[in-house]
């Protein structure tokens, strides 16, 4: 598949969020996150169920107005210039349902069109598409037929379609089998080494430490380590980082001794 | 292994039992069933005693006969609405034990039986053995006792045979959205079918009705219930034949059972449709041929794609078409103005839309991030929708003329239909985007949330109220000007109408701009 090349003014973040704010009735979902995704980076977003993680990626697309704060998408602000900060990402939200009365090669030719794509190109990006992630180029089958796993794929072919310089991706790996997601992370670490910026949550260390160039940990809508891989690490694994900033137990070794 | 069905009868009471333990609610529904029950067993016992207190055989006939065909019919009908209430029942949970499946039919025929539903149609049923006992004598009530069990055999065989049929079928997607389809064209069905029967009654024409009670007497429908009549009116040969047919029928059935329990047990990978053929362009699959290869032609062909094939918008468009058609048919059958009612008709069309962000729930976070301007999005819906509609206002127009036989009014009422909707829409598009709230993620367009949903639902009758008003002069115009209308009334109605959806639409358009992250959130289940 084509892989877009850099272009100029692309340096610098390319997603910046200053001081997000949200709020559900009495809970504050997110607070004051503040975080700069540089360019060309495969940002990695963790944090335990309920950390603020979705809610935090859809103020920076622009699915959730902030209470407060800014998203600031290369260079366009998304909540005053949504459709120029709109034009440059890709977008796979989680618990989203796409429009799944559509059959795969419809949903892709929708989106295609939708963002203002000719239709030959939207053509032949499809049919690569739907051939690389293994959907079938001539699969009549609608997505609400499809499994969890071939969702996800039809919904990051989506989010690929129009070669976006950001991809924003909320649990990409999820319910995904170990072929495709394979194959998957393959597609994405070619979109990074190509110049584009990748950024996804997730609550699989794993995945995290072997694609991440960066990485940021949010619990109760706070943000509490970001930087590096190397940086947040500090010399440990992610996981013990991961289960002693977020305040998980740990163990004493006394606990459960009858066992 | 013996044969005996009662370890199946005693199996569904003891699941019965236990599945009321601990569970007041459970308890308290099963009280209401019962009294229901018992309701349904002494009116029905009651109502088919009738002919045989007053002596009248005619009466007799045709109650017996319809009454009877009504019952089967329910039978048929009702479980597959209620599918899946009763547990013990389903040949799927006896896949894993070495029954013999004759043992299984017996057993589960037994079992079906012993319920509520049975006891309740034997009880009413048995109204039927006073009446033919009053007209006939001891012998022809005896011949009616026999005709009473075999209608229930019949009724409990087809009730089986058919859930049997659609169990596995029902748990599949596709089928399960043809089922809900098909209920609501039943459904739209109701309040035309009852103004008919109403128009039938007031006519008092009891002769074709008694030729149809006849006519059903001799399909397995009505046969088990007419054996004693016969016997009563003296025709014994007739015997014979109608218990040949019930029992002929009854046989058919449980073979037809037997065969599809197997697959019942087993259950099935539902199939996908088309399977996989090369498709060369993935945007001609979406736009078929005459749409613009743009954002606007693939929003339309999205929004018409899902009025087919989305279960809430095609029960939608199915009720549309059945009531717009038959209530202004039936009004001016029984001697109203078509031409006002017709006016309903627009705006119930329009109505469709009050809610339309609902229908496709959180997907519309596709439109959101593609930053569709919010025009393009309304006009790219209303276009789809009238794709469905205007043809409907068409169609509407010339039935109600031929009804009414003035043909020549057919291009004036179409006019004010099309204002209508114009209007309609003008008001409905403004609200959808204010006033958007989410569906429950459920296959059934009958499932409504509640809550706030509701008291928004209620809006759309302030919609309905404000077209009727917004519509009004042009209503006095048609009125007033009489034969001119019939000349200008098409392209008149036509430029209110735009003119109205033009002004709707830009506002929704608007508000739509800077309103997309709020309608999303609002359409969203659960927040």
């Amino acid at each position: 598949m084509t892989v877009p090349a850099p272009r100029e003014g692309d340096q610098g973040a390319a997603l910046s969020l200053r001081g997000l704010v949200k709020r559900f009735d009495t809970k504050l979902a997110v607070s004051e996150v503040s975080l700069e995704v540089p360019a060309g980076s495969f940002y990695g977003l963790l944090g335990p169920n309920g950390a603020g993680k979705t809610t935090t990626l859809s103020m920076a697309v622009g699915l959730l107005r902030p209470d407060a704060g800014h998203a600031v998408l290369l260079g366009h602000d998304v909540w005053a210039d949504p459709a120029a900060a709109k034009a440059r990402l890709g977008v796979l939200p989680d618990g989203v349902r796409l429009f799944d009365r559509l059959t795969g090669p419809e949903l892709l030719a929708y989106h295609g069109l939708l963002r203002g794509m000719d239709a030959a190109t939207v053509d032949q990006r499809a049919r690569e598409l739907l051939d690389v992630l293994e959907l079938g180029t001539g699969n009549c089958t609608l997505v609400v037929d499809y499994s969890a796993g071939m969702r996800k794929k039809i919904g990051l072919a989506c989010a690929l379609l129009h070669a976006p310089r950001l991809l924003v991706l909320d649990e990409p790996f999820e319910a995904v089998d170990p072929v495709s997601a394979a194959r998957i992370r393959e597609i994405l670490q070619r979109y990074v080494s190509g110049g584009g910026t990748v950024i996804f949550s997730s609550h699989v260390m794993e995945v995290v430490e072997r694609l991440c160039s960066h990485v940021a940990i949010l619990s109760d809508g706070v943000l509490r380590r970001h930087g590096t891989l190397d940086e947040v690490r500090d010399g440990s694994s992610l996981e013990e980082v991961f289960v002693r900033v977020v305040g998980g137990r740990v163990s004493t070794g006394s606990e459960l001794a009858w066992l | 292994m013996a044969l005996s069905p009662w370890p199946f009868v005693r199996l569904k009471l003891r699941l019965m039992v236990n599945g009321m333990r601990g569970r007041p609610a459970r308890i308290v529904l099963f009280v209401l069933g019962a009294v229901m029950a018992g309701f349904f067993a002494i009116s029905g016992y009651a109502i088919f005693a009738i002919p045989g207190v007053v002596g009248d055989a005619r009466a007799a006939g045709m109650l017996l006969q319809l009454g009877g065909s009504l019952l089967v019919v329910g039978w048929l009908v009702l479980p597959l609405i209620f599918f899946g209430i009763d547990e013990s029942l389903d040949p799927a949970r006896f896949a894993l034990f070495p029954l013999p499946r004759r043992t299984l039919i017996t057993g589960m025929f037994a079992a079906a039986l012993a319920g509520l539903p049975a006891l309740s149609t034997l009880a009413a049923t048995a109204g039927m053995v006073n009446t033919v006992a009053a007209l006939g004598g001891a012998g022809a009530a005896l011949i009616q006792v026999v005709g009473i069990l075999g209608g229930l055999f019949l009724c409990v065989a087809a009730s089986r045979a058919v859930t049997s049929a659609f169990a596995t079928g029902l748990r599949s997607r596709r089928s399960r959205d043809l089922a809900v389809v098909m209920f609501a064209v039943l459904a739209a069905l109701l309040g035309p079918l009852q103004l008919a029967l109403l128009a039938g009654a007031e006519r008092a024409d009891w002769g074709a009705f008694a030729v149809l009670a006849d006519v059903l007497g001799w399909t397995p429908l009505g046969a088990p219930y007419s054996l004693g009549l016969e016997v009563a009116e003296g025709r014994l040969w007739a015997v014979p034949l109608k218990l040949l047919i019930v029992l002929t029928t009854l046989a058919g059935l449980l073979r037809w059972w037997s065969a599809t329990l197997e697959s019942a047990m087993v259950g099935s990978v539902s199939e996908s449709r088309g399977g996989d053929r090369d498709v060369a362009s993935p945007t001609g699959l979406l736009l078929g041929r005459r749409l613009p290869r743009s954002r606007f032609g693939a929003l339309v062909a999205r929004e018409t794609r899902y009025w087919w094939r989305e279960t809430r918008r095609r029960a939608a468009l199915i009720t549309f078409t059945v009531a717009g058609i038959f209530l202004p048919v039936s009004i001016s059958l029984s001697g109203g103005s078509a031409g006002p009612m017709a006016v309903f008709v627009g705006a119930i069309a329009a109505i469709a839309l009050a809610n339309q962000f609902g229908y496709e729930g959180n997907a519309y976070a596709a439109n959101v991030t593609a930053a569709v301007p919010g025009r393009v999005e309304i006009h790219s819906r209303a276009t789809a929708h009238a794709f469905f509609v205007l043809p409907l206002l068409l169609l509407v127009a010339v039935v109600v003329g031929a009804v009414t036989g003035r043909p020549e009014r057919i291009a004036g009422d179409l006019g004010l239909l099309i204002a209508t909707y114009g209007a309609g829409l003008g008001l409905v598009l403004p609200l959808s985007v204010r006033a958007a709230y989410a569906l429950p993620e459920s296959t059934s367009p009958f499932a409504v949330s509640s809550g706030g949903g509701a008291a928004k639902g209620l809006l759309t009758f302030g919609v309905m109220i404000g077209t009727l008003l917004a519509t009004v002069p042009l209503q006095i115009l048609a009125w007033t000007l009489g034969d001119v209308w019939l000349w200008i009334g098409l392209p008149a109605g036509a430029a209110f109408g735009c003119a109205a959806y033009l002004i709707g639409s830009g506002v929704a358009g608007d508000w739509l701009d800077r309103r997309m992250p709020e309608v999303l959130a609002a359409v969203t289940a659960g927040r």
